[in-house]
Order: structure tokens, then C-alpha cells, then sequence
């Protein structure tokens, strides 16, 4: 039930929503901003067969626009790898693993076939390093910065880092959401700003919500 | 009046001792940004490439790298006035370059026209940065463009020695083991050059040691890297 709370406020449609006190106003810059990340106006992705491949395993249809991200995920929510994941899965790998391979970045699989990857990293934090890395190294045209933050929090994570975005929850046996270590929490919303994500106290708000508080 | 007269001989005698003491003593600048304002460029630094300001943390002021603002290919705004504030009729040849390196910001310390010799530190707190946060110590800065750094990045946790001469980067060391810092932390970068020796220290550990292909000379100053965040504070060059 709680999950199915989250993916409802994750899946706010575009326009002014209010989930108990946690006001998602889509007009706000993040939101403008993560729209436009995530747009495909104009773009021509150059392997359209990746981009089709990419979206399939990820279980992502372009025919809907990507949710807007609120920065609330919860330790073990995007779930292991499904099997239809490991073939694209692997290939990401070795692409990632291959220097002078050619990454599949905004230009040759669109956002769509970019924030597909970053689906796939979340389900499998061995592919999640090498994407982290070709994914800031590609810089902002080319991925999502809300897709980086978000990845760079629950990879840092993983190997016993703190966050730096403060978009990663942990949930105690009783369901009750609490906020992941983090640094700095008093920058949070300067870093939240540069990558596309809404205010910290929203993301919070959501995750109280999220634990029945 | 009584009047206290020195023979001559003792008088030189005295200068002869005084002289070479006081020139042993070293001189040490540090830039206070106490005067200057917040929100503003700052005064004391010439920013060449990067959004540069004074920020307010807490009480004092502080030199921020707004890497928010960071565009590929934009150097900072009046470039060639800053650059021909610092290097006259060669200005064109340092924009030039500095456009080659617009991934990098640096804001070039005044009152500093040629250091050879010493220690450069500064104190530099990390806030942020989707690809890169880096806080650098900017040297040997030549009216050409050409220049050498020794900085942290935050995302790599490590120090590392780059060159940059005509228009492109070179790695040259990285330090000796990754240091990761916290964001939201005081840490302080320090270089010592002595001849071609050159040592970097992070918060007072050495970290890196090299040997450069020649001595060191011209202006110095602090650098960062593409959207990096970072606040710098008590600049101090000591010769």
C-alpha cells in the first residue's frame, strides 16, 4: 500500500498536486527544468534498435512522459533484476568496460534510452558504477543531471558513503521512512537545484506521507 | 638635545648584520576578503574563466565558484579588460588560451605578480557539483595562458598535478593515496616549491611530490572545474 502511495506521488501528472500537506506544484523551476532533461523535442537518437531495446527492458513506453522525479527511494523498492534485464543488463557492462566504446548517451538513444539505463542501474548495482561513471562523464547535455544525482546517492550508498542529494530512504520493519546518511544537509538544496530535483523539505514531506506520519 | 652618533664602522657593521636577516624573513600575504561585498565579484581576485562571487558563510566572507552558472566555451564576463589588467599587450594570447580551458574556472590573485618560491595555501570548502568538485590552486600562471594546478576533486577523492600549455591539459601526478572529504567541510590545500621541487599537502599531509621541468614563475590563484561548488578562504602566499 505505502509503495503504491509513492509511485501515485511519483506519477503526479503535470500540474498542480497535493498529496496530504506535501505540496508538487509542476510549475516550480525543477520541475521545468526535469522536463526539459527529459524531453525528446527534436532529438533524432542515432541507434533507434538500442533506444527500442533499451526501453524494453527497462519496461519504459515513450508514449507516456518519464514521472517526474521527487527524490524519494526507498532501499530494496526497484527490486533485483528480472531475467528479460541480465542480456541488456550485460551488454551495458561491456560497453561501459570497453574504452573507446561508444556510450549510449542523449544523442544516440534519446532520454528515454538514457533514463531507461539509469532503471536498469537502480535494479543492479554492479552495472550502477560503470553507468555513474559514463553518465557524469557525458555531462548535462547528454544525461539527465536528476538521473546522476540520483544514481551518484544510491551508489555512494552502496559502498558505505553518504549521500550527497538526500534521495535515498530507509525503511524500518514498522514501514516508517528515514532519510539515508547524508552530507551536509544544509547545502542540500544548492546541489537539489543544480540537478533538476525539488526541495528537500518536499522529498521529506513525501517520505513521512509515504510512512503513514 | 643629546644626540647618540654611531662611528661609521658600526654603523655598517650593524646594516651588514641586519640586512641579510631581514631579507631570510619570510614575506606572507594573505588575502582578506573581510572589504569585500557580498554578491558581487570579488576585488581581490581577477576571475577569468567561471562565475566567481563573494558568499557569506556565517559570519565571514568567502570566495565562491558558482558552478551553476557554468556554460561549456563561456569565459567570465569582461575577460579581456581582466586580461589586459594583468598582462598588457599580451592579453590576446591569454584569452586565447583561456578559452581553450573554459571547462576550468580560475580567478587570478592580485597583488601577487611573480611567485617562485614558497608556500601557496588555501582553505577551500566543497558544496556541490554534478560532475566535478574541484578546488585548485592556480600557479605559474604565464602571460601566454599557459599554467600549472595542483587541486582536489571531490568526486575522484584525490589530489592531482595537471599542466595546461597551449590549449591543452596534461596529467602530471596524482597524490599518493584517495582522501575522501565530506561536503560542507573546511580542508585546506597547500603547494611548497623550492626550485623545480614541487610538494602538495591536503590539510597538512603530503600527498604529492614532483620534480617540474622547470622553475616556477609568474602569477598564482585558485581554479576549479566545469559545475563544481566549492568555497575558497585565507589565501596566503608565503616567499
Amino acid at each position: 500500500m505505502k509503495r503504491a502511495l509513492i509511485a501515485l506521488v511519483m506519477a503526479a501528472t503535470p500540474a498542480f498536486a497535493q498529496r496530504g500537506m506535501c505540496r508538487v506544484d509542476s510549475s516550480a523551476a525543477w520541475a521545468k527544468r526535469q522536463r526539459s532533461m527529459y524531453s525528446e523535442l527534436g532529438a533524432a537518437p542515432t541507434d533507434s534498435a538500442l533506444r527500442r531495446s533499451l526501453l524494453r527492458a527497462a519496461g519504459l513506453t515513450d508514449l507516456h512522459p518519464i514521472a517526474f522525479e521527487l527524490g524519494v527511494h526507498v532501499a530494496g523498492d526497484a527490486g533485483a533484476p528480472s531475467a528479460s534485464d541480465s542480456s541488456m543488463v550485460a551488454q551495458l557492462v561491456k560497453l561501459a568496460s570497453t574504452r573507446g566504446s561508444t556510450w549510449p548517451t542523449r544523442s544516440v538513444v534519446g532520454s528515454y534510452g538514457t533514463h531507461s539505463i539509469w532503471r536498469l542501474a537502480q535494479r543492479d548495482t554492479a552495472v550502477g558504477r560503470a553507468v555513474l561513471k559514463r553518465m557524469m562523464e557525458a555531462g548535462p547535455d547528454e544525461s539527465a543531471a536528476v538521473d546522476v544525482a540520483t544514481l551518484e546517492d544510491r551508489m555512494r550508498l552502496a559502498w558505505g558513503r553518504k549521500q550527497l542529494y538526500g534521495t535515498q530512504f530507509l525503511r524500518s520493519p514498522e514501514g516508517r521512512l528515514s532519510l539515508a546518511p547524508m552530507e551536509d544537509s544544509a547545502h542540500a538544496d544548492l546541489r537539489r537545484g543544480e540537478a533538476g530535483l525539488p526541495p528537500f523539505r518536499l522529498s521529506l514531506c513525501l517520505s513521512k506521507l509515504a510512512s503513514g506520519r | 638635545m643629546p644626540t647618540m652618533r654611531l662611528p661609521i664602522r658600526s654603523l655598517a657593521l650593524l646594516l651588514a648584520v641586519a640586512l641579510p636577516l631581514s631579507a631570510q624573513k619570510p614575506a606572507t600575504l594573505h588575502i582578506s576578503l573581510d572589504k569585500e561585498v557580498a554578491g558581487r565579484e570579488p576585488k581581490q581576485f581577477l576571475p577569468m574563466v567561471g562565475s566567481w562571487v563573494i558568499a557569506k558563510e556565517g559570519a565571514r566572507k568567502v570566495l565562491f565558484i558558482d558552478g551553476r552558472a557554468w556554460k561549456r566555451g563561456q569565459p567570465a564576463g569582461g575577460l579581456a579588460d581582466k586580461a589586459r589588467a594583468i598582462y598588457g599587450a599580451r592579453n590576446e594570447e591569454f584569452i586565447e588560451s583561456i578559452k581553450a580551458f573554459a571547462y576550468f574556472p580560475i580567478a587570478v590573485a592580485k597583488g601577487v605578480d611573480d611567485f617562485r618560491d614558497g608556500d601557496i595555501s588555501v582553505r577551500f570548502q566543497m558544496l556541490g557539483g554534478s560532475l566535478d568538485r574541484c578546488a585548485g590552486i592556480l600557479f605559474n600562471v604565464k602571460p601566454n595562458g599557459d599554467y600549472l594546478t595542483v587541486r582536489f576533486n571531490g568526486t575522484e577523492d584525490n589530489v592531482v598535478l595537471w599542466t595546461f600549455n597551449n590549449g591543452t591539459r596534461k596529467f602530471v601526478k596524482r597524490g599518493t593515496e584517495n582522501v575522501p572529504l565530506e561536503l560542507g567541510t573546511w580542508h585546506t590545500l597547500r603547494i611548497s616549491v623550492h626550485g623545480t621541487q614541487l610538494q602538495g599537502f591536503l590539510d597538512d599531509r603530503l600527498l604529492l611530490e614532483h620534480t617540474l621541468t622547470e622553475p616556477v614563475s609568474g602569477k598564482v590563484g585558485v581554479w576549479s572545474k566545469t559545475d563544481s561548488m566549492v568555497e575558497f578562504s585565507d589565501f596566503t602566499v608565503t616567499r
